[in-house]
């Protein structure tokens, strides 16, 4: 809670301080060793990282399935595949895998010697617990839950090798199981209760979770018998921090001075005007790294009114004058998005031709709507009824930018008509105000590698909510000539046909103006000049440091 | 503001003869006052303007003749904001002192009134009020009943409540024991009409001072309140609302919350300076 801000603000810093201190002297110690132009890691150091995102309720990210679990998880756990920045899937935990004729079963081979940080070897039998996990109600996964909806069972081949058993060929399994949210844990550790595993969870990656202290932060240690790392890495062996202290900061302002001031080695969800600042400066490094999936938009709640009435909906699409405000909040730093897939994502459908600021045509469909009269505030009224759009804004998951990008459409909204009346709101408020169906509009992130997250944002099955309560389709678009392209889409190997069915399928949503797309899912990253080679993953474009080292 | 001097001063009877000197802050608070109440009353009067009108392509722009305190993020003209803020802000503030007032009377009065049982009760029920910092109490009880304008209202009115109480209380017992209240109970008077004719009218005239002295602070609070994001939701034009949107911008962009928390600590020593003006001429009086 924000109120209790001061005091934790105070005991952050001062953990700021003792973990430069600590840097500090471990720097020193390197430096005798190291030309001042060091171009070769160095081993050791404590880097702190910043996050603007929610602090996670639980570590495992089995476990609801949010971005937030992902960025620090991917720290400490890892995949039975990645994707490289081509976008190619290449080996991480699963050296190898082949798909059968028939496209129903799948077999990994997985990477030879390797342990879990408790100990636990990573077998066939082990992958089989994390599916079983993932797909136990009681563990109230999401994100994981929904990506494994075609797998009926797991096999163990033989000590090395399993096999995923599918209902229906899935086109993107690999996708899948290369994002964070279907990690592999140690089955030993998972068989503990859930409390336990979420606030301790144990991987395979290069760094394991020592402690964690809620609403400050959480502290993971270098896995010294690492041997796991993805193809794409440029070292192997344990990884070069010893550690890693992940702090939580809300607040942009503050993240920015932290890591101005050294507080803080590396910040996300940095802020439009700071990232313009950092650009002229030599001290900060920025790394763009927009998110797969979804591109970040407002979705139009079909399942109530007044946006159950498509008119309506396109009426307050060509009201929102979106282009002047992403170019005025955003100086430069988005894109204006016309499309329901990430520009990261080769599939993504642009159309501009319908998302026009026409405030003209706007007033002429509200007509036809029936919503001719104004009220004394100048709004739209059917039948006594003001026509109101509630917008349950996720203080969390928007950045300041967003909120005001949604300040401007309720603004040029209204000279048409519509009264959007924005709620700011914590996370937990906003999922209940989503699983109460009390919403009209919502911008809500959805980051899945690959477009098959078109299935899970606009298939009519995810209206029903999944074992967390969270369910995706927040434009509750219920049509089945879409859900056909989806499914199918789902299920073709031939490449060329998988692309006309998504094509299809995304003409058929925007032109339905079940959303408002308005730029790409903004992940920004402003590093410290002493942070040399972290990147950002291509799966979901979550940080690692495997091999940051600090100068 | 300190209670126990409030209460020294107020608790003062003896009229002597009357001031009529203003001091300079006086004159200035009154001015600034003058100000706010048009701005208030007749927002249009002072800033033409739409407090909500967007223009994205004059965003953050410095302070200038067009727009004398800038503009914010979405090219908003920070002079409009504010001015059309201070009815809402003044509103909240004067509904939660009163409220606040409201309460301690009636709690203030049971105490002071209905003997020692009651005085005993009341006042250990203020005590563990007490307890609480003012604030603190708010903010428990937007958690129980949630944030907006009105919650925020009544919350900052009921975290000042206990210290009315206590003032009021105080002022009762030192009326009660007068020698003129002592006169109407040896002639006959009964209980309700003592109260009403002789204690009542003479504790109760200072409670204007207290109110005038209760409406700054009432809207400081009120103002933490939407800063935390507790009370007017944001584009409302609201001081507190406006101060944590600048936040954001404060490396670039100092004004957007430099003249929302310029006008909140104004409104709360003009306030302040006339509070304490009227209770020096009431001292004299």
């Amino acid at each position: 809670m924000q109120t209790s801000g001061h005091t934790h603000r105070a005991s952050r810093t001062l953990t700021g301080l003792v973990g430069l201190v600590a840097t500090g002297i471990l720097l020193t110690g390197c430096a005798t060793t190291d030309s001042p132009e060091a171009t070769e890691p160095v081993s050791g150091g404590t880097l702190t990282y910043a996050s603007g995102d929610a602090e996670p309720t639980c570590l495992d990210p089995h476990v609801g399935g949010n971005y937030p679990q992902a960025l620090v998880s991917t720290q400490y756990l890892e995949s039975l595949v990645s994707r490289d920045a081509d976008g190619t899937i290449i080996p991480w935990l699963a050296d190898s895998w082949t798909e059968s004729a028939d496209g129903l079963s799948w077999d990994f081979t997985l990477a030879a010697g390797v342990t879990f940080t408790d100990g636990t070897p990573l077998d066939a039998e082990a992958v089989q617990a994390n599916v079983a996990h993932l797909q136990d109600p009681n563990t109230g996964s999401s994100t994981g839950y929904l990506a494994l909806g075609k797998v009926t069972g797991t096999e163990a081949v033989s000590g090395n090798v399993v096999r995923f058993v599918l209902s229906e060929p899935d086109s993107a399994l690999l996708e899948s199981l290369s994002q964070p949210w279907l990690a592999i844990e140690s089955p030993t550790a998972l068989a503990r209760s859930q409390d336990e595993n979420c606030a301790s969870p144990v991987g395979t990656g290069p760094f394991q979770v020592e402690k964690w202290v809620q609403q400050e932060s959480i502290t993971l240690v270098r896995n010294d018998d690492y041997s796991s790392p993805p193809e794409d890495a440029t070292h192997t062996g344990p990884a070069y921090l010893d550690s890693i202290v992940w702090r939580f900061i809300p607040d942009s302002a503050s993240r920015y001075a932290a890591l101005q001031s050294g507080d803080a080695d590396v910040i996300d969800n940095a802020q439009p005007d700071t990232i313009a600042a950092a650009e002229k400066s030599d001290a900060i490094v920025h790394l763009d790294a927009p998110r797969p999936g979804a591109s970040n938009r407002i979705e139009l709640n079909s399942g109530r009114a007044p946006f159950d009435d498509p008119l309506v909906r396109e009426a307050f699409i060509r009201s929102a004058n979106v282009d002047d405000a992403v170019s005025s909040l955003f100086q430069g730093t988005a894109k204006r998005s016309y499309s329901a897939l990430s520009s990261a994502e080769t599939l993504a459908v642009s159309r501009p031709d319908l998302f026009d600021y026409d405030p003209q045509t706007a007033a002429d469909l509200l007509d036809d709507a029936g919503w001719t009269e104004r009220d004394s505030a100048g709004y739209r009224v059917k039948d006594g009824l003001r026509l109101t759009v509630d917008f349950p804004v996720s203080t969390n998951q928007s950045i300041p930018a967003e909120q005001s990008v949604f300040e401007q459409i309720q603004a040029t909204a209204k000279e048409t008509g519509f009264e959007v009346v924005l709620s700011p709101m914590d996370l937990s408020s906003w999922y209940t105000a989503l699983g109460e169906n009390d919403y009209d509009a919502v911008s809500a992130p959805y980051t899945k590698v690959g477009p098959d997250v078109l299935r899970i944002l606009f298939h009519s099955d995810g209206i029903t909510p999944a074992p967390s309560g969270y369910f995706a389709n927040h434009a509750q678009v219920d049509d089945p000539a879409i859900d056909a392209l989806l499914t199918e889409a789902g299920q073709v190997t031939d490449v060329d046909q998988r692309a006309a069915l998504y094509t299809d399928a995304q003409n058929q949503v925007l032109e339905g103006f079940h959303i408002l797309p308005l730029f790409d899912q903004q992940n920004h990253y402003l590093l410290g000049t002493d942070v040399v080679g972290a990147r950002a993953l291509p799966t979901v474009s979550t940080p690692t440091f495997y091999d940051a080292w600090l100068k | 503001m300190s209670d126990l001097e409030i209460q020294a001063g107020l608790g003062r009877s003896p009229r002597t003869s009357p001031s009529h000197r203003f001091g300079v802050a006086e004159v200035l608070a009154g001015l600034f006052g003058l100000f706010l109440i048009t701005a208030a009353l007749f927002p249009a009067l002072v800033a033409p303007g739409d407090p909500l009108g967007i223009d994205p392509l004059s965003a953050f722009q410095t302070p200038s003749p067009a727009h004398w305190f800038g503009t914010d993020e979405s090219g908003r003209d920070i002079y409009t904001r504010v001015s059309h803020g201070t009815g809402s802000s003044l509103l909240i503030g004067t509904l939660a002192t009163m409220i606040g007032l409201g309460l301690g009377l009636v709690l203030g009065t049971l105490a002071g009134m209905l003997g020692p049982v009651v005085d005993f009760t009341v006042n250990r029920f203020l005590e563990v009020l007490f307890a609480f910092p003012g604030l603190l109490l708010a903010l428990l009880f937007i958690l129980i009943f949630g944030p907006g304008v009105a919650t925020a209202t009544v919350a900052v009115g009921l975290a000042t409540a206990p210290g009315y109480a206590r003032i009021i209380r105080g002022q009762l017992i030192l009326v009660r024991s007068s020698a003129f209240v002592e006169a109407a109970t040896v002639l006959g008077r009964s209980p309700g009409r003592i109260l009403v004719r002789h204690v009542l009218p003479n504790a109760l005239a200072p409670l204007f001072v207290l109110g005038t002295l209760g409406i700054g602070q009432a809207i400081v609070w009120a103002s933490a309140l939407s800063y935390l994001g507790l009370g007017a939701a944001p584009p409302a034009a609201e001081w507190g609302a406006m101060l944590a949107a600048g936040r954001t911008y404060i490396g670039s962009a100092w004004w957007m919350s430099f003249f929302p928390g310029l006008f909140i600590v104004l409104t709360a020593v003009s306030a302040t300076a006339l509070g304490r003006g009227i209770e020096r001429r009431m001292r004299h009086a």
